[in-house]
């Protein structure tokens, strides 16, 4: 083959079709984005079946078409008294409220810690100490202290968002791009204005993805607090799947859990272009 | 040549001096300058051009000295002082024409009189097409010219530019001096501009201070007598620019 490597799928392709023309072609739909991703995920589809199908592990292991059975099932049966969006609602409504809580205290906290030297020096030998612990680490503790209902899963989330939020907040305040201060400083503005109109919109960004952070966060930890003790959520789904020795629904609980993320985050990029439309640049 | 120019003193900078420590940056520096005057100041490099410019705005204090305005103290809350910075200072979240009009928010100019300025300095400039897009969206040319009318616009006292057009290459910096003559000319702004590039200086200057190495003073001062617009291969053009360039080499 004579032909750089950019070109071997084309050339190879022309050798064995009708000429030039249907080679490019070929060569255009084999580089396309979009088959690419539909040849990635038809593969692990495929690799999954057979690797479920193949040898002794079958029992454990279900097929694609085995999960898609079962989600259809738990969406219309009840499992505990609810159905799959029940107990996705369920999960979801302790994610809300833990993530509300964590950021109302952290995002607040941070900002007077960004501002303010002394509530600094006060508060962050504290935080520091506590920001490593992987807020999973609180459940036994907030078990013991709120019992096992909501109280307690609603702690952990709180906790795990509260750090991200905090970090990401007073982060965004004090990396302020110092040129930014001299240029409103230089035309006279005084502390608030220089706050209001450069402080906040500069941290804006930071702060929101904080926030971010923050909801993933919150829903790792609602999973975490689930599989410990639960009656309703995502987590208590692929707990029951266990107990009850049915892989497909471990799995059905998995797949959802993903899907769920996934539509957070595109949902929340959303919103970041709406909020902070100066972010966006022209495409090329 | 420009019709506010009279006589009278705008700015008298007396016995400037700042150490930092032991470190004399600059040494007892005694000048003028007079209403709407468009001033220029070359060194060579590292003498404490951009240190000169942040005493003169006050974001430094000095050691000694005096900085007069209007015969007064020279004071940020009172005297109306603009800045263009060397790098682009926008405001990323402002749109073009919201950061023009940032400065004379901030300086609590009249709404209806910033929307005259406002539309008048983004023709002069040529922001016009530009008006609705933000910082991130614009070329660093651009930017600068941003700057640059944020500064004009709100009719300063006194205008300082430190090497507002350092980072852009040679064809657009004669475009944008041209823009910013012709800015001084309608404004009637008291202007001092820093540079290190002496054939800048000459085309855009009535008068060039040359400073000395550090500790810094004013080693001469050039008047610049040429008609504009100015010609870059002018012979007196080419005698004025040697004159600078020899004071600066031979020190």
């Amino acid at each position: 083959m004579k032909t750089t490597m950019g070109h071997t799928v084309s050339v190879h392709a022309a050798s064995h079709g009708n000429g030039k023309g249907t080679a490019a072609h070929i060569g255009k739909v084999v580089k396309n984005r979009y088959v690419l991703y539909f040849v990635s995920i038809v593969s692990l589809l495929v690799i999954w079946h057979f690797s479920a199908v193949i040898g002794e592990s079958s029992k454990y292991m279900p097929t694609p078409a085995m999960v898609l059975t079962e989600l259809w099932r738990i969406a219309h049966e009840n499992l505990a008294g609810k159905n799959l969006l029940g107990h996705l609602w369920s999960s979801m409504h302790r994610v809300l409220i833990g993530f509300a809580i964590g950021s109302l205290v952290g995002v607040p906290l941070g900002l007077f810690m960004a501002l303010n030297r002394y509530l600094n020096a006060l508060v962050k030998p504290i935080f520091d100490l506590f920001k490593p612990m992987p807020p999973i680490s609180w459940i036994s503790l907030a078990i013991l202290w709120f019992g096992i209902g909501e109280e307690s899963k609603v702690f952990i989330i709180a906790i795990g968002a509260f750090v991200p939020a905090l970090i990401n907040s007073y982060n965004g305040i004090r990396l302020v791009d110092p040129a930014l201060y001299d240029a409103i400083r230089m035309l006279g503005a005084n502390r608030w204005q220089t706050m209001i109109e450069v402080t906040f919109p500069a941290g804006f960004p930071a702060l929101f993805a904080g926030l971010q952070i923050a909801l993933s966060v919150a829903w790792s930890c609602v999973l975490a607090a689930e599989l410990v003790s639960a009656r309703s959520g995502m987590g208590f789904l692929i707990i029951l799947g266990m107990t009850m020795s049915n892989p497909a629904m471990i799995l059905s609980g998995m797949v959802v859990i993903a899907i769920t993320a996934y539509l957070i985050t595109v949902v929340l990029s959303n919103v970041e272009k709406w909020v902070c439309p100066w972010k966006v640049e022209l495409p090329q | 040549m420009n019709k506010g120019l009279t006589d009278e003193i705008k700015v008298e900078v007396i016995g400037l001096t700042k150490k930092f420590g032991e470190l004399l940056v600059l040494d007892d520096v005694n000048f003028t300058v007079r209403k709407g005057e468009f001033l220029a100041i070359v060194g060579p490099t590292g003498c404490g051009k951009t240190t000169f410019l942040n005493l003169l705005s006050r974001l430094i204090p000095a050691t000694r000295g005096q900085i007069r305005i209007d015969g007064q103290e020279a004071d940020p809350k009172k005297h109306n002082i603009a800045f263009v910075f060397q790098e682009p200072s926008s405001l990323p979240w402002l749109t073009v024409k919201q950061n023009v009009e940032f400065g004379m928010l901030i300086k609590g100019v009249r709404a209806d009189e910033r929307e005259h300025r406002l539309t008048r300095i983004i023709d002069l400039v040529g922001l016009t097409d530009c008006a609705e897009l933000f910082p991130n969206q614009i070329s660093a040319s651009m930017e600068q010219r941003v700057a640059v009318s944020r500064a004009f616009a709100t009719s300063p006292d006194l205008l300082l530019m430190d090497e507002p057009y350092g980072q852009l290459d040679i064809k657009l910096r004669y475009y944008l001096e041209d823009e910013l003559v012709k800015l001084w000319r309608e404004t009637g702004s008291t202007v001092i501009f820093v540079t290190h590039n002496i054939e800048e200086a000459v085309y855009v200057a009535e008068r060039i201070l040359v400073l000395t190495n550090k500790p810094t003073t004013i080693k001469a001062e050039i008047q610049v007598d040429l008609p504009r617009p100015r010609n870059f291969i002018d012979e007196s053009f080419i005698e004025i620019r040697k004159q600078v360039t020899d004071l600066i080499r031979w020190w």
